[in-house]
C-alpha cells in the first residue's frame, strides 16, 4: 500500500518542471476579469443589428413633414378634434395647427408627463402624481388629489363622463369620473377574475378608450395590450413577445399606442424602435417605420446601455385623416407619416 | 492495491449517483419557472430549453454539513491516534473527497472560510454564516488537541492529492522550507484581498474545483492536472506549499495536546520509517552540536533578532509600495482606470463596466475619490501582509539557527499530516498488533 521515498531522477525532475511551467501558465493566462469575454463564438454574440431592418415591403407610411418642438425634453403628444397637435414638454403646452406653431405657450407649475385633449376643448394634463384640467386658452379649470409620491402618470384618456389614468408607479390604472371623483382602480392582480397584473419595468404605461367601448391599456411587460370594461373586467388581450417585427421585443413594449378611425393600432416600441400597425385583433399589418428611418438617418441605432433603453421612448397620436403624428423624444420633433400603400 | 479499490468503488458509485438525480444538489426536487420575459426568437432552427431554476440548497444541510465534519474530524482523530490504522483513514479520506469534495462541490471548506472571516472583520456589512464559522473553527480546535487530523482524511483538497501519491520522491529540507514560504506570503494576500473585499483568490485560484464541479475553465483544469501530476512524485504539492489554512494548522499543530507518533512504543532507531514519509514530515535523532559551531549559530541568532524588525518594516513598505499593482485586484480601481483611459483618449472602446458606470451618471470625480479610499486601504494591508510575510521569514531564518535536540525519529509536529503511512514501518507496531491478536485468540 505504501511506498518508501524514491530517489529524484532527471525525468521525474524535468516532469515536474514541465508540469509547474503549465500550471504557471494557466494561472496567468486565467482570464479573471472577465476581459477575453465569453470565449464563445459569433452565433452567441447578442447582434440586434439585423433585427433594425425592416423589409421595405411592411412599411405602408412615408415621413411626409416633420415640425421642431422647441423643447428640451418633449414627454407627451395629443391631437385634438380640431386638428390641433398638442406636446407637452418643459413645464408647458404647445400647439401646432397645420405646420407652425400657435404663438402663445401654456404654462404649467411642473413638469408634464402626458396629455389628451376632448372634444369640447379640455386638455387634461398628467404630472407626475395628480391630474390638472386646462381650457384652450391655457386657463387652469381644476386641479385633482395627488395620488401619492408612488405615483407616476404616464397617460390619461377621455371617453364622455370617464377619465382613466395610467399609473405606472403604482402598476394601476385609476377610473375617476369628469369631476375628479374616484370611481374605482383596474388591472391589479387578481386570480379570481383571471387579472394577471401589470408588468412595468419602466415608467411607460399607455392606455386608450377603443371605439368598441373598452379600455385598452398596455402591459408592456407581458408585450401585451389589454382590453378592459370601465368596470375593471378582463376581456381579452393580444400582442406577443418577439425580436421579429411581428411581435413585441426587449424588456417592456409596447410603450405607447394610438388608436386609428378603423380601429386599428399604431404602436411605439423603444429599444429597438419601431412603430407599426396592428389591425383591432391585433394581427400585425405593417410598419410605419423602423429604427433605420426613426433613430438615425442610414444607420440603426440601438440602445446599448440600460440608460438608453430605459429611455428614448417615443409617443404617438392619429388625426382623423390617418396621419400618424410621432413624438421624437431624441430629437425633441413631430414628425409625420402618411399612408402611402395598402397592406 | 487497496487504494485502487477504493478509488474504483467510488468512482462507481459517482457514475451510478450521477445519472439518477443529475448530480448531488440535485436530489430536491426541480420546479419550472414561467418565462418572465421570454427568450429572443433566432431564426437558428435552436430549441431553447425549458428554463430550470435549481432548487436552492436548503439550509438545514449547512448543519448537516457542519455535523459531518465533526463526525469526521473526530473518527479521523480516533484513527490516527488510537486505530493507527491506515487503511481505516484512507476509507476515510475517500469518504471525505466523494462527500466534501464531489457532493457538496468542495465549497464552503475551511480554506475559504479564511477570506469569509477576514471580510467580516473589515467589513461591518458582511456577517459570516454560523455554518462557515463553524468550518472554519472546529479543524482549528480538532488540531489543537490532536494535530492535523483534518489534513490527514478530512480536507477534500488532501484527499484527492493522497490518492495520487504513487512515486513519491525527497525534496530537499532547504528546498521544501523556501518553498513553504509561498503559503504564508499566499495566506497574506488572500486576507489583505478578502479584508478589502477585493477577491476570494483562495476560492478563485482553488485548482481543485474545477474537478469537484466536474466543470470549469480550462486553465483551472488543467492547473489541478499539474498538480495532480507533480503529487504523484511530490506528495501532497498543494497541502505543503500552497495551503493558507495549512500555515494556520502547522502553529497550532505545535502545540497540539496529542500528536501522532511513529512508534506506539519505544523507538528503538531501526531506521525503518525513515524514507516511509512522502511529505517529509520524519525528523531523525540530532547528534551534539559541536562547540564552534554553536557559537557561531549564537552570534547569528543575535544578529538575526536584531534583523527581525527590520525585515517587518522593510517587507511592510515594499507591501504597502505594491498598492498600485495590487489594488487593481478590486473591479473599481479597474473601473478607475479605464474610465481614466477613455476620458484621455487612451482607450477608443468602452468596456461593459465603463459603459454601466457611465449610464449611472455618477461623477467620476467620485469614483475616482473611491479609488482613493480602496487604495488606501492597500496601503495598510500591504503594510499589514508586508509585515507578516517578513516576520515570517525572519522567524524562518531564526529557526536555522537553534538546533532541537531529538533522541528519536519523530513526526514533524507542524508538518505531518497524520496520514499514518509511517505506522506499518515501525517493527513495534507490528509486534503490538501481533501481541492484539494473540490477545484476541486467546479470548
Amino acid at each position: 500500500m505504501n511506498r518508501r521515498l524514491g530517489k529524484t531522477n532527471i525525468k521525474i525532475l524535468v516532469a515536474v518542471f514541465v508540469a509547474i511551467a503549465i500550471a504557471v501558465v494557466a494561472i496567468v493566462r486565467l482570464d479573471t476579469t472577465g476581459k477575453k469575454g465569453s470565449g464563445l463564438g459569433k452565433e452567441f454574440i447578442y447582434d440586434v443589428k439585423d433585427l433594425a431592418k425592416i423589409d421595405p415591403n411592411l412599411i405602408l407610411y412615408e415621413e411626409t413633414g416633420a415640425i421642431g418642438t422647441g423643447f428640451k425634453v418633449a414627454r407627451g403628444i395629443a391631437v385634438g378634434f380640431d386638428g390641433h397637435v398638442y406636446v407637452a414638454g418643459d413645464k408647458s403646452i404647445r400647439v401646432v395647427f397645420g405646420s407652425h406653431w400657435l404663438p402663445d405657450d401654456i404654462k404649467l407649475a411642473d413638469m408634464p408627463m402626458c396629455l389628451t385633449v376632448t372634444g369640447d376643448g379640455k386638455i387634461y394634463v398628467g404630472f407626475k402624481d395628480h391630474v390638472e384640467i386646462y381650457d384652450g386658452q391655457g386657463k387652469r379649470l381644476a386641479t385633482w388629489q395627488s395620488l401619492g409620491d408612488d405615483a407616476v402618470l404616464t397617460s390619461i384618456a377621455v371617453s364622455k363622463n370617464d377619465v382613466f389614468v395610467a399609473d405606472a408607479g403604482n402598476r394601476i390604472v385609476v377610473h375617476y369620473d369628469t369631476a375628479g371623483k374616484l370611481i374605482n382602480r383596474i388591472g391589479a392582480r387578481d386570480k379570481d377574475k383571471n387579472i394577471p397584473g401589470f408588468v412595468v419595468p419602466s415608467p411607460y404605461f399607455d392606455l386608450a378608450v377603443a371605439r368598441d367601448g373598452l379600455l385598452r391599456v398596455t402591459n408592456p411587460g407581458n408585450h401585451r395590450i389589454e382590453a378592459y370594461t370601465f368596470e375593471g373586467d378582463l376581456e381579452f388581450s393580444w400582442g406577443q413577445f418577439s425580436a421579429g417585427v411581428k411581435g413585441f421585443c426587449g424588456c417592456c413594449n409596447p410603450v405607447n399606442f394610438a388608436i386609428l378611425q378603423d380601429e386599428s393600432f399604431v404602436t411605439c416600441e423603444k429599444g429597438l424602435v419601431r412603430i407599426k400597425i396592428y389591425d383591432p385583433a391585433g394581427v400585425f399589418v405593417g410598419a410605419v417605420a423602423g429604427p433605420e428611418q426613426l433613430v438615425q438617418e442610414g444607420t440603426s441605432r440601438i440602445c446599448e446601455t440600460a440608460a438608453e433603453c430605459q429611455t428614448g421612448s417615443f409617443d404617438v397620436a392619429v388625426d382623423t385623416r390617418g396621419r400618424i403624428f410621432v413624438l421624437d423624444t431624441i430629437k425633441n420633433v413631430v414628425r409625420i407619416f402618411t399612408r402611402i400603400k395598402e397592406e | 492495491m487497496i487504494r485502487f479499490a477504493y478509488i474504483i468503488i467510488g468512482t462507481a458509485v459517482l457514475l451510478l449517483w450521477f445519472p439518477q438525480s443529475g448530480g448531488p444538489s440535485g436530489i430536491a426536487s426541480v420546479p419550472t419557472v414561467g418565462e418572465r420575459f421570454p427568450p429572443p426568437d433566432f431564426e437558428s432552427g435552436y430549441e431553447l430549453p425549458s428554463p430550470t431554476t435549481p432548487a436552492p440548497r436548503q439550509s438545514v444541510y449547512e448543519y448537516v454539513d457542519t455535523v459531518v465534519l465533526f463526525a469526521a474530524l473526530a473518527l479521523s482523530s480516533y484513527l490516527v491516534l488510537r486505530t493507527r490504522s491506515r487503511r481505516a483513514i484512507l476509507a476515510l479520506c475517500v469518504f471525505s473527497l466523494f462527500y466534501f469534495g464531489f457532493w457538496r462541490k468542495g465549497c464552503v471548506c475551511p480554506i475559504g472560510a479564511i477570506q469569509n472571516i477576514a471580510l467580516s472583520i473589515f467589513d461591518r456589512d458582511y456577517a459570516v454564516p454560523i455554518a462557515v464559522m463553524l468550518f472554519f473553527l472546529l479543524p482549528l480546535v480538532f488540531t489543537l488537541f490532536f494535530g492535523r487530523t483534518f489534513c490527514a482524511a478530512v480536507c477534500p483538497l488532501g484527499a484527492i492529492q493522497d490518492l495520487v501519491v504513487l512515486r513519491p520522491v525527497s525534496v530537499p529540507e532547504w528546498l521544501e522550507s523556501g518553498l513553504r514560504l509561498f503559503a504564508y506570503v499566499y495566506l497574506a494576500a488572500a486576507v489583505m484581498f478578502a479584508a478589502t473585499g477585493s477577491a476570494f483568490i483562495i476560492c478563485r485560484y482553488d485548482p481543485f474545483i474545477s474537478f469537484f464541479h466536474l466543470s470549469g475553465s480550462l486553465n483551472m483544469l488543467i492547473l489541478g492536472a499539474c498538480f495532480l501530476f507533480v503529487g504523484i512524485f511530490i506528495g501532497r504539492p498543494y497541502c505543503r506549499f500552497v495551503c493558507p489554512y495549512g500555515v494556520i494548522l502547522r502553529q497550532l499543530s505545535r502545540i497540539s495536546k496529542w500528536q501522532v507518533a511513529i512508534t506506539p512504543d519505544e523507538c528503538i532507531k531501526c531506521r525503518l520509517c525513515e524514507d516511509s514519509c512522502p511529505f517529509g514530515a520524519i525528523r531523525a535523532p540530532t547528534a551534539d552540536w559541536p562547540a564552534y559551531d554553536y557559537n557561531k549559530s549564537k552570534k547569528r541568532l543575535a544578529f538575526l533578532i536584531l534583523l527581525l524588525p527590520v525585515l517587518v518594516l522593510s517587507c511592510g513598505w515594499i507591501g504597502s509600495r505594491l498598492r498600485p499593482v495590487t489594488s487593481r485586484v478590486h473591479a473599481t480601481v479597474r473601473l478607475a482606470d479605464q474610465i481614466y483611459l477613455e476620458e484621455t483618449g487612451q482607450a477608443e472602446e468602452t468596456t461593459d463596466a465603463s459603459a454601466a458606470f457611465r449610464a449611472t451618471g455618477k461623477e467620476i470625480k467620485v469614483l475616482y475619490a473611491e479609488v482613493e479610499d480602496i487604495q488606501a486601504g492597500f496601503g495598510l494591508g500591504g503594510w499589514l501582509s508586508g509585515g507578516f510575510v517578513g516576520l515570517v521569514i525572519a522567524l524562518k531564518l531564526i529557526g536555522l539557527s537553534c538546533r532541537r535536540r531529538r533522541t528519536d525519529y519523530e513526526a514533524d509536529r507542524a508538518g505531518c499530516l497524520a496520514c499514518g503511512r509511517c505506522f506499518e514501518y515501525c517493527p513495534k507496531e507490528h509486534a503490538k498488533l501481533k501481541e492484539a491478536k494473540q490477545a484476541i485468540g486467546e479470548s
